[in-house]
């Protein structure tokens, strides 16, 4: 084969180049879309579960699926989509929420434990649960952010403790010792703040009652 | 294996039960959807060339030849710039002592210092007064030995 030849045919071949590459990006786009039917709702949660706010957690998963896509070609090479997509989104909320530390969070945890299902209970129970929740959460704000961390992603239940690691990226044991650290300090911070709560029954119990009839009359 | 399993504390003294409520809020309705919505308007993976076909390994020659170009236009300019700038060296510059001394202060760059002397005070002799005795006394004094050379030298004229 000449030279012009061997160009020519160098030239024929951007064709077939074109149409193989347009089939790549529709099949590349086609596990795109089911990615996002599969794991938009897991990543959701997890991002509601750190940022606390719906809008703040949609926009969190739409910024990792658009990560995703910019980074489409390397989906082949993910072993575990679940995880790698948890720990893109866990990334990006991260950041936000670094982000907007000037924020009050005393706002978001009396929405989130108002937001929180109590169906089935009584007004005064709803109240009392409502109190209960804000507490917890108040106190996993005080947590370290390491505990914290692992604490709020043992939460989900499909999430076992080697996903929990590839998502924060350190060991298994690491998961186990700083979650067992984080139940402990949880525990201590829990029971301070009922004896705090005990101590102040009068007050705290005409408020309770004043909820609690409030609730009644809606 | 799941950590919820080995939840010694049963998660009701740690709060879990919270977070796992948390955790278990349903996603917004439409989610998907609206990821979809983002996804499908969203710009494609940006490049630094926007190349009107796709390039693979068979076209490797048009890589080569669009490196070697832009190897050539550098290059090029480059030798352009160092020899507009060369002609420009040349032109040196006039001899300058150094201004700066070995202590860091600024030199006299070689210049002798020499003050501006002032005439000095012209003093008028004070006025002595007569001296004559002191002279005469020296005078005799000195002439005596004279007298009596001569009066020695007498005799022996005698």
């Amino acid at each position: 084969m000449s030279a012009s030849q061997a160009i020519c045919a160098g030239w024929m071949d951007f064709e077939d180049t074109a149409a193989a590459d347009a089939f790549r990006l529709e099949a590349e786009e086609a596990a795109l879309a089911g990615l996002v039917d599969q794991y938009a709702g897991a990543l959701y949660r997890v991002a509601f579960s750190v940022l606390r706010n719906p809008a703040d957690a949609e926009d969190a998963v739409q910024e990792a699926f658009l990560r995703v896509l910019r980074h489409r070609d390397q989906l082949i090479e993910v072993r575990d989509h679940r995880v790698w997509l948890i720990r893109i989104v866990w990334n990006i909320v991260l950041d936000r929420k670094r982000r907007a530390k000037t924020r009050p969070e005393t706002d978001d945890v009396a929405e989130l434990a108002r937001v929180l299902p109590s169906t089935g209970l009584s007004a005064e129970q709803m109240a009392s649960a409502a109190q209960h929740h804000a507490q917890v959460l108040a106190c996993v704000e005080q947590l370290p952010a390491k505990e914290r961390e692992v604490l709020v992603l043992s939460a989900f239940d499909e999430l076992s403790s080697v996903e929990i690691a590839s998502v924060l990226g350190i060991t298994e044991s690491s998961v186990r010792s700083r979650l067992f650290r984080a139940r402990n300090l949880m525990a201590g911070m829990l029971n301070h703040a009922r004896s705090k709560a005990r101590d102040l029954e009068p007050s705290g119990r005409s408020a309770e009652t004043a909820a609690a009839a409030e609730g009644e009359r809606r | 294996m799941n950590l919820n399993s080995h939840n010694s504390m049963g998660g009701a003294g740690t709060g879990e039960d919270t977070l796992r409520l948390i955790a278990g809020l349903p996603a917004p309705e439409g989610l998907e959807e609206r990821v979809h919505t983002t996804l499908r308007t969203a710009p494609r993976q940006g490049r630094v060339l926007a190349w009107p076909f796709a390039l693979r390994a068979d076209a490797a020659w048009v890589r080569a030849t669009a490196a070697a170009a832009i190897v050539m236009i550098v290059a090029g300019g480059g030798w352009g710039v160092y020899s507009y700038i060369q002609p420009l060296q040349a032109i040196k510059a006039p001899a300058v002592p150094a201004r700066v001394g070995s202590a860091g202060e600024f030199s006299g760059a070689g210049a002798k210092r020499s003050p501006q002397t002032l005439q000095p005070p012209v003093v008028s002799a004070p006025q002595k007064p007569a001296e004559s005795h002191p002279a005469h006394k020296k005078t005799h004094k000195k002439a005596a030995p004279q007298a009596a050379q001569n009066r020695m030298a007498a005799p022996a004229s005698k």
